[in-house]
Order: structure tokens, then C-alpha cells, then sequence
């Protein structure tokens, strides 16, 4: 006997709506249809409406934990239409921010990681180590959470006095748990229990499925957009990217957890070595573009990030593409889900697949349209979508 | 080492510990520490405002209305829909505009979340 | 008779049992929270320590709910067996003496057979729900029981054993002749597997499965609201009450102690209740340390592991008795 289980759009382990139509036999998982588009909130179309400087603060606010990544992205793409680049100190200091961002981005996943499997204790404590590297943000943005740190043609603000020496005090005190939390990883036949083997997604897989981040990397791939196209200083700043053949869950929290100690010591590095002069380029706050399209992409916590944006010489984009990197690792999910052949997976081993790839619905929504009056809806397709863009006629559901 | 329980030692240890958390709205307000240069809630001086509209163009939120007084043009900063992203006080060119430290924006009337 | 009825009533009978199980599940949850680096309940009264009461109050103030696919006998009739049940096998703890208020031979046997008799209510409390995340939480706790039961009665059992009788009266008066406490010999191993066991009977991590909060939402229990999830939770502090209790009466010497006459009553709870609190911190720091198993690592971890450990046990106990 097989039923659909629901999981989503409101579950205890999606903070943001996600729906997941579970087909099972018992606890077997045989068939799954994910569906994300709970959450539209018309950003791109935001984007093209503002100036360029308001649509930084927009585009910040993509995503939450990854604002830094989403910020830098965005400077970095209008910084190329501009046609300028940002001076050797704040390409230092945007290093430093971006991967104190992504060591806060990784502390949080693998704290809800553990939450996930059950293992409350962990999870305090991880976020417990997280709240030292949000002081460090808070110290030199000004901010927690949302950094509104880069700007165009810079940062917007210089490294404290103090905070040199409270950013290094705080670097070795992470490290040290990092390796304390590697053994745990290591040592606890739970967490073993629960992740090895689970969700396993080949590397030839991975590749089809188009995976992009950490979780690529856990499928024993060397990929990284700081390696293959560096983008703030990343050619200067020596950094080893950490990949794992595991290819299960357990290889992803390893990634990340290495990841982790390899961006403290970028950031020592970043300290030791940050050049002096100019942290920002003068550039007036409402300025006109010139015409062009550019592309920019940056390593996000998450994964690759793509920014693309067209302008027409105007004061705002014409056109602003946002690529996030859990729209490119959802497919796997689906893929990781079914069982098949040897590879059974239950409904407890769902948490752990579907967060292990991090996912972050509010970047990730599509199009959807719902006839109310007729109760019918479906996914626009890529066709469709040609036809609306262009204003060929209206499409109805 | 595989054992089952590896992690008993630590957590005993943290038993003794001071706890992390702060207990908030009642007690202990005084361990939140806030450091020098938070972006809190704006605060504006009129004497040295010379009615640019700057602020109010480039504002991303919409936060800032621009109003005639007895000295010409001036702001109007609404902080129930200010995102705290400092951009009015980066473009001010006299300096008008500043963001104090105070974070806890919370009031029952809405008159009291509008700087004048 | 009506000191009897006073007896079963109050001390120590079921309003003391109900207070002491829910200053048990602040203990729990406070230090729990102290493990975890946090400060735990801290709101209502002195440290928080009416915050379970607190908690029952308010549940027992919300809407109750029905669903209307739910049959209502069950979704009924299971929330007021269930803390019925544990009750009823509360009053075989010696606590304020040293036998229960309901003694005789082989009640040990009646205390297992009541445990396995709550895990049937919660499985037709979950079925008779009937939302499809409680049907699966039910099966796994029906499955569960597989696992960990046999167990759990094989390591009760070998203390019987050793003491020679099949009360839990009389486990106590082996343990208070011998003048040593069962933990301290080859009873180690059966404290051991009752812990295992008693986690898994007491659904908590690492064997919360049938309740996953993360997977299933909240089990067998997710369609009850107010009064009748009051109940559960309720019954579930009882049952901490009882497993803990048990744990100590049986390799912890329960309520024996030297005593003072006049005093006896009272002393024998204090000895009861020090002890018990100890087992129950022991199961607080199990919670604190493990990751959730899965349903089937689960049964094949205590088919695999627990089974012939009890199965030694009870050689070994039978050797050298």
C-alpha cells in the first residue's frame, strides 16, 4: 500500500515554504514531486525599478544569510558595467567579510543540521560558536545580519582599530572547535549511523544534475568560482578547496566543516597581508550606467551565485538576472529522494537529504500560476515564460 | 575512535559553565554589548541640514519624506520603515544625518517611531 | 480503609506522584538545558520550577479540537487511559516504605505488561487520529516495541532472579539482606540495557522516532490539542516518574536507607526520590548526547546488541546465583 505523505509547505525543518509530495510504502520512499514556488516576491522586476543604489540594499535582501555574497555579486556586476574596479584594500576587506559571512552561513547549517537529526545539544552549540563570529560581523559592518557592507566601488566602511585583534582572538577560538567538532563528527556512532551512505550522489551525478557549492564538492568534485574565476583578491590569497569522495551526507558535513577552518585562515592570511590605501572609489551616488550586459559570479555559502544585468544607459538595469545556487542543487533532492535499486531511503532520512544541500526557498521560487476561479494551476515552461517576456499575449492558466 | 557517547565529556563540562544565552526583555539588558559604529535608529540634526533631498533620493526603503518647514525643505525620517543600511548619513553632505547606537525600535504609537 | 483511600490518594499515592513528576520534568528539562549551555525555564516561580505546571494549565485552557475524520472513541478514550495507565503502575513503586501501595508476587510482571499496554494506547491513539504522519508515527511506535521490549523485561527479569522473587517488593528486600545495591555486581549490564530501554519506552532521543519532530512533525500525537494533549504530556512525565523510580528500586536500592523511627514514611520517600533523581539525570544526559536513530537501525541495533546482552546477563545471573 502506497500514500502521499506532505512535507511541507509549513514543517518543523523548513523554515521557508517548500512542498515535497512524498510517495511511500511503508517507510519507503518510492516517488517525489518538490514544489517551490510558495514564495514569489518579484525582486528581479524590484530590481529594474530602482537605482543602481537602491537596488544594492534589494539585492542584499535576496537572501538572508547569504547577503553578503548577494551584495558583493551585485557591486561586482555594476562595478563591470561601470567599467571600474574596487582598490586592493577593499577587495581584502570584502574577502574578510565574505568569509566571515560564509563561516557564519556554515555554523548555522550545520547547527540546523544537527537539529535535524536530533541532536539538540550540538545544535546549541554550534550556534552558541556562531554568535562569536555575528560579534565579529556586527564589530566591523555595523550590522548582524544584514551587513550592508560592500558598495560600489568598495566597502563602506574601514576595519576598526580594535578590531584586528579581537577578529584574531576570536579566529582561534573557532578553530579550536572546529577540530573539537571534527572529532565529534567523527567519534559519535549516531551521527555516523545517520549520515553515511545517506544520500548519495555520485560525482558523474552530480555533474548531470548540475550541482554547484559545497555540495558538489562533497561528491569529490574540485569546483569553486574563488578558484576558476577569482573574484576579490582570491588569486592573491592562497586557499585549498576542500572536497570529500565521500559523496553522502556525512562527506557534506565534512566539506563544510573544513571549509570553515580553510576560511579562518584565509582571513589571517587576508589580515596579515592587507595592503594599505583607498577602501572605496569616489563614485556619486546616482550615477547613469553605460550601455552593456555583464555578468559577475561569486562563491556563496551556498554554492555558485550568478548575477546578470542588462542596462540601456539608464539609471536603473533594464533587466536583472538573479542565479541562486539552491535552484541549481534542488534537482539532486529530488534525485537523492527516490529510491532505487540498492539505494533505499526512508522518510527519516529525508531531513538529512533535503538539508544537506542547504537550501534556501525565498532565492529559489518560480513561476506558478493559479486559477482561482477554475482551482488549476501549473508551472509555466520555458516556452511559455519566451512568450510573456516578449508580450506576444497573455498567458492563462 | 568510534564510541557510542563520545561527546558526555564536553557536555559536562559546559554543566559548569556560565551560560550563553541572555535573558532578555526583563533582566541583564547590560550584557548586550553593542559596538562602536552600530547602524541603529537615525538621528537627525536640523541646524546643519541644508534641504538637499539627497537622503530621501537615495533611500532604498522609502523611509524618508521630505517636508516644508518655516526653513525650507527638510526630512521627515519614518523608522517604522527604515531598514538601517546607512545610506542617508553616507550621502549627507553636511553631515546632518547620524545612526546612533540605540537598536531597540519598538514603540505603541507610530508618531513615536518618526524622527523629526 | 480511609487511611487506605488517603494513602492512595495523597501520600504517596497519586497527587504526590503527579507533583513529584512534574518537579521531575523541570529537573529534566533544566538540566538538560544546562548541558546545552542555556538557562532552561527561568519564568514561573523560583528557577522556573513551576513552569511544567504552568505548561499543564495552559494546555488544559485551550481549544480541544477533533478532527473531523478522527474516531472519536479512540481519540477519546486514549487520552484518559493513558496517565490512567502509568498511574495504576506507579502504585507497584515502593515510595514512602518499603513496598508499593499494591504488592504481591509477580507484580514485576504486571508493571512490564502495563508499559507494553501504554505503547498500544499511543498506537491507537495514533491510528485513531487518522492523519497520515500520526498512521506512521503509530506504526513506529508499535515497531519500537519490538525492539526494545524483550529487552527491557529481560534485564528487570534477571534482577528478579537474583533476588529470588518476582516482586518488586521483594527485589528491594534482596538488595537491603545482601546489604549491596544490584548495580554494584553483574547487574551493571541489565542497568545499562534498562536505560537503553527505558529511553526508547519514554520515546526520547536517540530513539524519539515515533515522534520525530523533524521527519513526521510530531508522530502519533499531532492531531491532539488542549485538554487531551495535556493528558499525553502528563502521562509522559508519569512515565519519567516511573521508569526513573523503577530504575532505582530495582539496581539503586529504592527507598531503603537508614531511618529514624517516626520518620520512616517520609525518610523512605527522600531515599526514593534522591535516588530516582539520579537515574533520571542519567537519562537526561542520554538525551543531551546522541543523535535519532533510525526505525530500522534501531530494531536491528537492539536485536543485534541488546538482545544477546541480555540474554548473557541472564546466564550469568543464573551461574552465579
Amino acid at each position: 500500500m502506497s500514500f502521499e505523505i506532505p512535507i511541507g509547505p509549513q514543517h518543523p525543518i523548513h523554515v521557508e515554504p517548500i512542498m515535497l509530495r512524498l510517495k511511500v510504502e511503508g517507510e519507503l520512499i518510492v516517488d517525489v514531486d518538490v514544489d517551490v514556488s510558495y514564495l514569489h516576491r518579484g525582486i528581479e522586476k524590484g530590481l529594474e525599478v530602482r537605482p543602481y543604489i537602491q537596488g544594492l540594499y534589494l539585492a542584499e535582501r535576496i537572501c538572508g544569510i547569504c547577503n553578503c555574497a548577494h551584495s558583493l555579486c551585485y557591486c561586482l556586476n555594476v562595478e563591470q558595467l561601470l567599467g571600474k574596479e574596487a582598490p586592493p584594500r577593499a577587495r581584502y576587506l570584502r574577502l574578510i567579510v565574505e568569509e566571515l559571512s560564509r563561516m557564519h552561513s556554515h555554523l548555522l547549517w550545520l547547527g540546523h543540521y544537527f537539529h535535524t537529526l536530533g541532536f539538540e545539544t550540538l545544535f546549541m552549540y554550534f550556534w552558541r560558536d556562531r554568535e562569536r563570529v555575528m560579534d565579529m560581523l556586527e564589530l566591523i559592518t555595523g550590522n548582524r545580519v544584514t551587513t550592508a557592507y560592500n558598495t560600489i566601488g568598495g566597502v563602506r566602511r574601514d576595519l576598526p582599530q580594535e578590531a584586528e585583534a579581537k577578529l584574531r582572538r576570536a579566529l582561534d577560538y573557532l578553530e579550536e572547535r572546529m577540530k573539537y567538532y571534527e572529532k565529534v563528527v567523527d567519534g559519535e556512532p549516531t551521527i555516523l549511523a545517520r549520515t553515511q551512505g545517506v544520500g548519495v550522489l555520485k560525482s558523474s551525478e552530480a555533474i548531470s544534475l548540475g550541482t554547484v557549492g559545497p555540495h558538489l564538492r562533497a561528491s569529490g568534485i574540485r569546483h569553486d568560482v574563488r578558484l576558476d574565476d577569482p573574484y576579490s583578491g582570491h588569486d592573491e590569497v592562497p586557499f585549498n578547496v576542500v572536497t570529500h569522495d565521500g559523496c553522502d551526507c556525512y562527506a557534506r558535513v565534512k566539506v563544510r566543516l573544513g571549509e570553515v577552518v580553510e576560511s579562518i585562515n584565509m582571513i589571517r592570511y587576508a589580515l596579515d597581508h592587507l595592503p594599505s590605501g583607498e577602501y572605496r572609489l569616489k563614485i556619486p551616488p546616482l550615477f547613469k550606467a553605460p550601455e552593456g550586459e555583464s555578468l559577475a559570479r561569486v562563491e556563496a555559502p551556498r554554492g555558485e551565485l550568478v548575477h546578470y544585468s542588462i542596462s540601456n544607459g539608464g539609471t536603473n538595469p533594464y533587466r536583472y538576472k538573479v542565479r541562486t545556487p539552491t535552484l541549481a542543487n534542488i534537482f539532486s533532492v529530488v534525485y537523492m529522494l527516490k529510491s532505487r535499486g540498492d539505494r533505499e531511503v526512508y522518510i527519516a532520512d529525508v531531513p538529512p537529504i533535503l538539508g544537506g544541500i542547504d537550501p534556501c526557498i525565498c532565492c529559489t521560487a518560480r513561476v506558478l500560476v493559479t486559477d482561482e476561479a477554475r482551482r488549476k494551476r501549473r508551472i509555466l515552461t520555458l516556452t511559455d515564460l519566451r512568450k510573456y517576456s516578449q508580450g506576444g499575449r497573455r498567458v492563462r492558466g | 575512535m568510534k564510541i557510542p557517547g563520545y561527546f558526555i565529556a564536553e557536555a559536562l563540562r559546559n554543566l559548569f559553565r556560565k551560560r550563553a544565552t541572555i535573558l532578555y526583555p526583563y533582566r541583564e539588558v547590560d550584557k548586550i554589548h553593542v559596538p562602536e559604529g552600530l547602524r541603529g535608529r537615525i538621528e537627525f540634526d536640523r541646524e546643519k541640514c541644508i534641504g538637499c533631498q539627497l537622503c530621501s533620493r537615495v533611500c532604498p526603503a522609502k523611509a524618508i519624506k521630505v517636508v516644508q518647514d518655516e526653513r525650507g525643505k527638510r526630512p521627515v525620517f519614518l523608522i517604522y520603515r527604515c531598514i538601517y543600511c546607512g545610506q542617508c548619513a553616507e550621502v549627507c553632505p553636511t553631515k546632518a544625518i547620524t545612526l546612533s547606537r540605540f537598536f531597540e525600535n519598538v514603540a505603541l504609537r507610530k508618531e513615536d517611531l518618526i524622527v523629526r | 480503609m480511609i487511611w487506605e483511600i488517603l494513602e492512595a490518594a495523597i501520600f504517596p499515592g497519586a497527587l504526590f506522584i503527579l507533583a513529584v513528576s512534574l518537579f521531575y520534568e523541570w529537573i529534566d528539562r533544566k538540566f538538560y538545558a544546562r548541558l546545552q549551555n542555556r538557562v532552561g525555564p527561568h519564568l514561573a516561580g523560583p528557577f522556573g520550577i513551576l513552569q511544567p505546571i504552568a505548561d499543564l494549565i495552559k494546555l488544559l485552557s485551550k481549544e480541544n479540537i477533533v478532527p473531523a475524520a478522527a474516531d472519536r472513541f479512540f481519540f477519546t478514550f486514549t487520552p484518559i487511559m493513558a496517565p490512567t495507565l502509568i498511574l495504576l503502575a506507579c502504585m507497584f513503586l515502593p515510595i514512602a516504605g518499603l513496598s508499593g501501595l499494591i504488592s504481591f508476587e509477580g507484580d514485576l510482571i504486571v508493571l512490564i505488561a502495563l508499559l507494553s499496554i501504554y505503547t498500544i494506547i499511543v498506537y491507537l491513539a495514533g491510528e485513531g487520529s487518522n492523519n497520515r504522519l500520526a498512521s506512521i508515527g503509530a506504526t513506529r511506535a508499535a515497531l519500537q516495541l519490538i525492539g526494545y521490549e524483550i529487552p527491557l523485561t529481560l534485564a528487570l527479569l534477571s534482577a528478579a532472579i537474583s533476588a529470588g522473587s518476582l516482586s518488586v517488593a521483594g527485589v528491594l528486600e534482596a538488595q537491603i539482606e545482601r546489604g549491596i545495591w544490584f548495580i554494584a555486581g553483574p547487574q551493571v549490564i541489565g542497568f545499562a540495557i534498562f536505560v537503553v530501554a527505558a529511553q526508547a519506552e519514554m520515546e526520547r532521543v536517540p530513539f524519539d522516532i515515533p515522534e520525530a519532530e523533524q521527519e513526521i512533525v510530531a508522530g502519533w500525537e499531532v492531531e491532539y490539542t488542549g485538554a487531551r494533549l495535556a493528558l499525553f504530556r502528563l502521562s509522559k512525565d508519569l512515565e519519567l516518574f516511573l521508569l526513573s523510580g523503577l530504575g532505582a528500586t530495582v539496581f539503586l536500592g529504592g527507598s531503603a536507607g537508614p531511618v529514624i523511627s517516626g520518620l520512616e514514611p517520609l525518610l523512605h520517600a527522600v531515599y526514593f526520590i534522591l535516588k530516582s533523581a539520579v537515574v533520571l539525570l542519567i537519562f537526561s544526559i542520554v538525551r543531551a548526547v546522541f543523535a535519532r536513530l533510525r526505525i530500522d537501525q534501531v530494531i536491528s541495533f537492539s536485536w543485534r546488541w541488546l538482545m544477546p546482552l541480555a540474554i548473557i546477563l541472564i546466564i550469568l545471573t543464573e551461574v552465579l546465583a
